[in-house]
């Protein structure tokens, strides 16, 4: 058996064949699931943005890039790109903000730690609709705890939040700080730990002050991260959905349409796939460029530190 | 490089997968689409077929229907308990949806062409021309001229279903617009019950004079639930004109109208509806409102509410207020019909259970769960106003009658699309982010780009 020149393959090779094919089979399960879930859909879409089709079994007919024209000569659409584009723009900063200012408070050694920082992470593991339908109620334009402070404050006219065309979309990124910033919290915890302590010792020695300390020692130590949440936290606007969906259902009119509502929208209520994909392409573009700014960022990080 | 050649042979497979995917949709389409009327002429000339080959299979057979809310209403449930207890060899098995997510998951599962479901409960006329766009419904003109079917029992109302002179499917239910108020209420503000002539003037009156209280135990005079049909049908009720026009001025005065009894504050204001996400029978059911307009679907509704002790309030109906330019008796209404899968693989049995479902002896079954079908007959309006909770009084039965009724939305394959415009356009004129007439034409505008009238 193991003389070596057992038929065409030498040992050597035939373990090595032997140990691919372990590891093969260890991802074989996931390499399926992304296969049948993700890999071939994302073909099909592809496939589909050039096509006109409306989910039966009749035969697709190639229309070329006729549904890109359709869509961006779509006023409907050229809105949910400004929509969406406003939401990132609402959202991100302070979420960024806020998770970074949480982190280095409760990266202190106060009493009950622990239970501020579940309490902050908590959101993130809420559900969405059961977030989405309290705050509704809580943003209620007449009588709801949101708008009573405002009042209680001396605001006269309080705006009406998802009932509004201007304010419905700071609403929704509202509950979206809201919802996420613990999760970026605990992305800046841990990078907190990654900063050695004698650096702020020897700012101490120095005589900084804890605010020169949080400027000129914690920010720029973890700008690696906070480019990470920076990219993490934009793709993810592009890709907001669900939260719209519960709180205002792309409204009021069309106000907080974003892409995805819209994709979903061409797909499902109107049954036009291609249109649907040509904008899932658009958006897999956009998230795409977002991609590779991080990749080109992060060699640049990664060789200054 | 390996890497690499690895990347290209599953490209390579996914673009043969595609193609193949590709090819294959289309082979079966054509050949569903020949095979279809085909598979019904032959297979009626053997009716008995299908029962032989379910006996040769040992077991019963299986027929699966769509549904939607199931839980919530009898209007399904007890037109399959009847046809099953008719044909001890069927068994029906349910696919059942929530209403919201119906028309969605209903569609996906048609992509699929699978001989599931078999029979298909439609939710709106909407999606019945959707399907029967893209191939999905079985038409049934086959079976109806090979049964001699008679249609003139639904009185007109199975040739309105018919789309591109084919007959898709029969009328299951049919529902229209009529007036509910609270009687107590009535009663205790001292003021005449609504009458089953009135004109929508008459009736803002009494929306004003029946509000009452404020805050928390605030009673409006009316109540008009979020739907854009809460505005819309009243511009098409005289019949001269649809929800899909070149030009929609005819909806200002409408519009107008709405918006004056919510910022009078005689109806919940929009908002406080949309953000809350209130349901139209929890504020007739809590007596919030003393009147709403409403279809008659929700009459099963109120008689389950009053069986199981939710509510024990005197209620009442009239007829729908009419436009002073019409007589009364004119509605709006809409028709649920029930419809066979072009994909199915039991096509008479799937024939066989429409035909029940939409017959007199079904039609007697839900009167007497208050629900009305296809099939307008004095004896179900009897069933319906003698039943034990339905109110009392002859003008409750007077105010299930009409003279003339228009569809809430025309049969135009677009319509899905241009709702989703009339709703968007709707929350903003009662939101007050667009006067009506920006409204009006903003609705002009995008319906037209939807038509392509430009």
């Amino acid at each position: 058996m193991n003389n070596g020149k057992n038929g065409f393959l030498t040992s050597k090779q035939r373990r090595k064949i032997r140990n691919n094919m372990t590891g093969y089979a260890f991802i074989l399960p996931n390499l399926i699931g992304y296969t049948i879930f993700v890999f071939i859909p994302v073909i099909f879409s592809f496939v589909l943005s050039v096509m006109s089709w409306d989910g039966s079994q009749r035969p697709m007919t190639f229309v070329g890039l006729a549904n890109f024209a359709d869509i961006f000569g779509d006023r409907i659409f050229r809105g949910t790109l400004v929509h969406t584009v406003s939401y990132a723009l609402m959202t991100v900063v302070p979420t960024l903000i806020l998770a970074l200012l949480l982190a280095v408070l409760l990266n202190n050694k106060i009493k009950g730690v622990a239970v501020f920082r579940t309490a902050f992470y908590f959101p993130y593991i809420a559900s969405i609709v059961a977030v989405g339908a309290v705050w509704n109620m809580l943003f209620q334009p007449d009588f709801g705890p949101v708008n009573e402070i405002l009042k209680f404050f001396g605001v006269a006219n309080p705006p009406r939040w998802v009932v509004d065309k201007d304010w419905a979309m700071v609403a929704v990124s509202i509950v979206s700080v809201w919802k996420y910033m613990g999760y970026y919290m605990i992305v800046y915890l841990a990078a907190l730990q990654g900063i050695s302590n004698s650096l702020y010792e020897a700012a101490s020695i120095d005589g900084a002050n804890g605010w020169q300390k949080l400027l000129y020692i914690t920010v720029p130590m973890l700008t690696p991260t906070t480019f990470f949440v920076l990219i993490m936290l934009t793709i993810q606007c592009f890709k907001v959905f669900d939260l719209v969906y519960v709180m205002t259902g792309g409204g009021p009119g069309n106000a907080t349409k974003t892409l995805v509502n819209y994709i979903y929208e061409k797909a499902f209520t109107s049954w036009e796939f291609g249109p649907a994909s040509a904008g899932a392409i658009v958006l897999f573009a956009i998230v795409l460029a977002i991609t590779l700014i991080q990749f080109s960022g992060e060699k640049k990080w990664s060789k200054d530190l | 490089m390996r890497k690499r050649q690895l990347m290209a042979v599953v490209m390579a497979a996914a673009c043969g997968t595609l193609v193949a995917c590709g090819g294959g949709s289309t082979a079966p389409a054509e050949s569903q689409g020949g095979a279809a009327p085909t598979t019904a002429a032959s297979s009626g000339q053997d009716s008995g077929s299908g029962q032989a080959q379910a006996g040769a299979s040992g077991g019963k057979q299986v027929l699966s229907v769509t549904t939607w809310d199931n839980e919530s209403s009898p209007q399904f449930q007890a037109i399959i308990d009847a046809y099953e207890e008719k044909n001890p060899n069927v068994e029906i098995k349910i696919i059942d949806t929530s209403a919201d997510e119906y028309n969605n998951s209903l569609g996906i599962s048609l992509s699929a062409a699978q001989p599931d479901p078999d029979v298909i409960w439609v939710k709106d006329m909407g999606s019945m021309l959707q399907m029967a766009d893209k191939e999905q419904l079985m038409p049934i003109d086959d079976f109806i001229a090979k049964d001699n079917f008679d249609m003139s029992i639904y009185k007109g109302a199975a040739e309105q279903l018919m789309y591109n002179g084919k007959a898709y499917a029969l009328p299951y239910r049919n529902d229209w617009y009529v007036l509910y108020y609270n009687k107590d209420l009535f009663d205790a503000a001292g003021v005449e019950y609504p009458s089953n002539d009135m004109t929508w003037e008459e009736y803002y009156d009494l929306a004003a004079k029946m509000t009452s209280g404020e805050g928390s135990s605030k009673v409006y005079g009316s109540h008009n639930h979020t739907w854009q049909a809460l505005v819309t049908n009243w511009a098409v009720q005289d019949g001269k004109h649809t929800v899909v026009e070149k030009d929609y001025s005819f909806m200002k005065h409408w519009y107008e109208e709405a918006l004056a009894l919510q910022d009078a504050g005689y109806i919940q204001d929009y908002s406080t509806l949309k953000t809350a996400n209130i349901h139209y029978s929890s504020v007739f059911k809590n007596q919030q409102c003393a009147m709403m307009p409403m279809g008659t679907w929700f009459i099963a509704t109120m008689m389950q509410s009053q069986q199981e002790g939710e509510t024990d309030f005197n209620w009442g109906v009239a007829r729908i207020p009419h436009p002073s330019d019409t007589e009364t008796g004119y509605t709006v209404g809409a028709l649920t019909p029930v419809a066979i899968s072009a994909f199915t693989d039991q096509p008479d049995l799937a024939w066989d259970f429409i035909k029940f479902a939409s017959s007199e002896e079904a039609a007697e079954i839900l009167a007497e769960q208050g629900v009305f079908t296809g099939i307008p007959s004095e004896a179900a309006l009897q069933t319906i106003a003698s039943a034990e909770l339905f109110p009392e009084g002859e003008s409750n039965v007077e105010a299930l009658e009409y003279v003339h009724y228009s569809f809430d939305r025309p049969l135009d394959p677009q319509i899905e699309e241009i709702r989703t415009v009339l709703n968007e356009v709707h929350e903003m004129i009662m939101i007050h982010s667009y006067s009506v007439d920006e409204g009006i034409a903003e609705l002009t505008e995008r319906v037209a780009e939807i038509k392509g009238w430009n």
